[in-house]
């Protein structure tokens, strides 16, 4: 198995430099900013989740509502905002759905990220349900699925991600 | 990212921590059964959940573990002689049996009254296939014997091997519920490796390589279904079940035999993987067993106190040129090393609060959330998971599904083991 490779000669770098007292020398530093996190609730009860997850402080996560055609988004302030200039900065959308309505509005928004090369993540806040509208109207649209999520999976998804 | 406070708690899994309270909630492989071969031979120094203990077979076959040091002087017992039922201190002639009691004091006056009174802390060990499981927590809560697959399947479908992983538990962990990494690091052994190559899978992984990934939470603990296309109205599921808390299944790939992981703690800095290979209804054939003896798949080249051959002390024979042909994606030969490499180069501990996870990482987000979750209820009282028989019968599976199909219906009964059932392959 270990023939004709190419041994190190010397003392190795590794053992050395994986050890705890090694690890102290890391460069220490300020992260870069937070993620560009758009969290998009796509009916009413989806709208009640995203809320309160949007009263917790994150950094540059921003959050919505929306319905077909998902050409608009709503604040959480009850503004309407153009999708397009929303996203623009953003590199992460996560849609959140409990009921699976406004399909439509899925489809735009992962047609939009698809195009712009944003992240997309759902979460269908189904709990105890495997098979859901919601499941199968986020599934094409989503590069990630949590299935089904709770309430704090969103809450960890961000914080976990840096939003 | 996590905070400080909760990757102590999810990695610290010493007596009377959190984790380590839930850990000792489960049977955990703590010896391969080749390390104590035959009645009477030589003991074996266990460390496991950062407690130190001795391993040995009795006389009559029956497996004792058992606190290492002897209660007189708290001389290793690892010098002990395994001599008629009972472990044999060498320095006073104390001896215990796999329980723990002593049996002999030879130079109390009173042998009999006191050696009753004398017994090392010890657990109950069992064989299951080719490994030694055993259990560490609060007998009143010992639950059922394992029901691992793996582990019940007709002698000769199985091989387990073990490794020395240098690093905390859950960086290993978080490697094998990590979908997402395998199309870069392990991409160029798919068809190289005699474990996996040939299956129409293969195809299908090197033709898609943004798989989408779904995160089901089940009972035990998740399911992370991979997502590749297949043909034009199909797409191609890998499902990698994890169980609560340190067991994962890798998909399978054609009639090769199916693999899998437990990553048990040694202490805070180090942890083993324990990696089988069984196949559910026919032996393994002697080229497989060779190869895994060999290391490939999932498997390593082992020392005698099975720590790889390539490792940090070695820079893990890293092969640069191997690198620049694409042999390998980082210049370290198998699948096992190429995992344990990097995780390895983290650090004993890796710093959380340093990380930047992504979207892609949302299985290992839901892991630990789970495991948090866990330990932190069973100190309200409250039962873990994954210790049940029920929650052991799974599989993982690898399905052509029709495109509009959740795979958890489409894989429908795919993933619960039963005797003799075909795993479900592409």
């Amino acid at each position: 198995m270990f023939e004709n490779l190419s041994i190190p000669v010397g003392p190795s770098s590794c053992a050395e430099a994986t050890t705890a007292k090694e690890a102290a020398f890391r460069i220490d530093y300020p992260l870069p900013a937070a993620r560009n996190t758009r969290i998009i609730a796509l009916d009413a009860e989806a709208a009640e989740i995203v809320r309160a997850a949007s009263e917790l402080e994150w950094g540059e996560a921003r959050f919505y509502v929306t319905s077909d055609p998902g050409t608009e988004l709503v604040t959480m302030d009850g503004e309407t905002v153009a999708l397009e200039g929303e996203i623009a900065e953003s590199n992460t959308l996560v849609m959140v759905s409990v009921s699976g309505e406004n399909a439509a509005a899925m489809a735009h928004l992962g047609e939009v990220c698809y195009n712009q090369g944003i992240m997309t993540a759902g979460l269908a806040m189904t709990p105890g349900d495997l098979d859901s509208d919601a499941l199968h109207h986020l599934r094409p649209h989503a590069r990630v699925l949590l299935v089904p999520a709770e309430p704090d999976d969103l809450v960890e998804l961000l914080w976990a991600t840096r939003a | 990212m996590l905070r400080t406070e909760i990757n102590e708690l999810l990695t610290q899994t010493g007596p009377g921590t959190p984790m380590g309270e839930l850990f000792r909630r489960y049977w955990q492989p703590v010896l391969l059964a080749e390390e104590l071969p035959e009645n009477d031979c030589p003991p074996v120094r266990v460390k496991v959940l950062s407690e130190r203990l001795i391993a040995f077979r009795d006389s009559s076959g029956r497996y004792g573990l058992m606190d290492e040091f002897c209660a007189h002087r708290g001389a290793s017992l690892w010098f002990g002689r395994n001599e008629e039922n009972g472990l044999r201190c060498p320095y006073h002639g104390w001896k215990y049996d796999v329980t723990g009691q002593a049996v002999d004091v030879p130079s109390e006056a009173d042998n009999g009254n006191f050696c009753a009174s004398v017994k090392l802390k010890s657990y109950p060990m069992v064989k299951l296939g080719d490994v030694l499981f055993a259990y560490l927590g609060d007998p009143a809560k010992q639950p059922p014997l394992p029901e691992w697959e793996a582990y019940t399947v007709p002698e000769g479908q199985v091989f387990t091997s073990k490794r020395l992983q240098e690093c905390n538990w859950l960086q290993a962990l978080e490697g094998g519920i990590d979908s997402s990494h395998v199309t870069f690091l392990h991409g160029g052994n798919l068809e190289s490796d005699p474990l996996f190559k040939g299956s129409k899978g293969n195809e299908y992984n090197k033709g898609d390589l943004k798989p989408f990934f779904e995160v089901v939470d089940y009972e035990g603990g998740l399911l992370i279904g991979a997502r590749r296309n297949a043909e034009e109205d199909t797409y191609y599921w890998r499902v990698t079940p994890w169980v609560l808390p340190n067991f994962t299944m890798v998909p399978p790939r054609g009639d090769h035999p199916v693999h899998g992981h437990f990553w048990v703690p040694i202490d805070d800095e180090n942890c083993w993987a324990y990696s089988f290979d069984y196949h559910p209804t026919r032996k393994l054939t002697d080229v497989e067993v060779a190869a895994m003896r060999a290391g490939k798949g999932v498997h390593s080249a082992n020392d005698a106190a099975y720590r790889p051959l390539a490792n940090k002390d070695n820079d893990y024979l890293m092969d640069r040129e191997a690198q620049r042909r694409g042999e390998t994606y980082s210049g370290i030969e198998g699948i096992a090393l190429q995992d344990s490499s990097l995780q390895e180069s983290m650090g004993p501990i890796v710093d959380r609060t340093k990380e930047r996870l992504v979207a892609t990482d949302a299985g290992i987000i839901k892991a630990r959330q789970k495991l948090r979750k866990a330990a932190l209820a069973l100190q309200e009282g409250v039962e873990p998971v994954g210790n049940r028989p029920q929650d052991q019968k799974v599989r993982s599976v690898a399905k052509v599904l029709p495109r509009e199909q959740a795979f958890v219906d489409g894989i429908g009964e795919a993933m619960r083991a039963e005797p003799g059932k075909p795993h479900t392959t592409v």
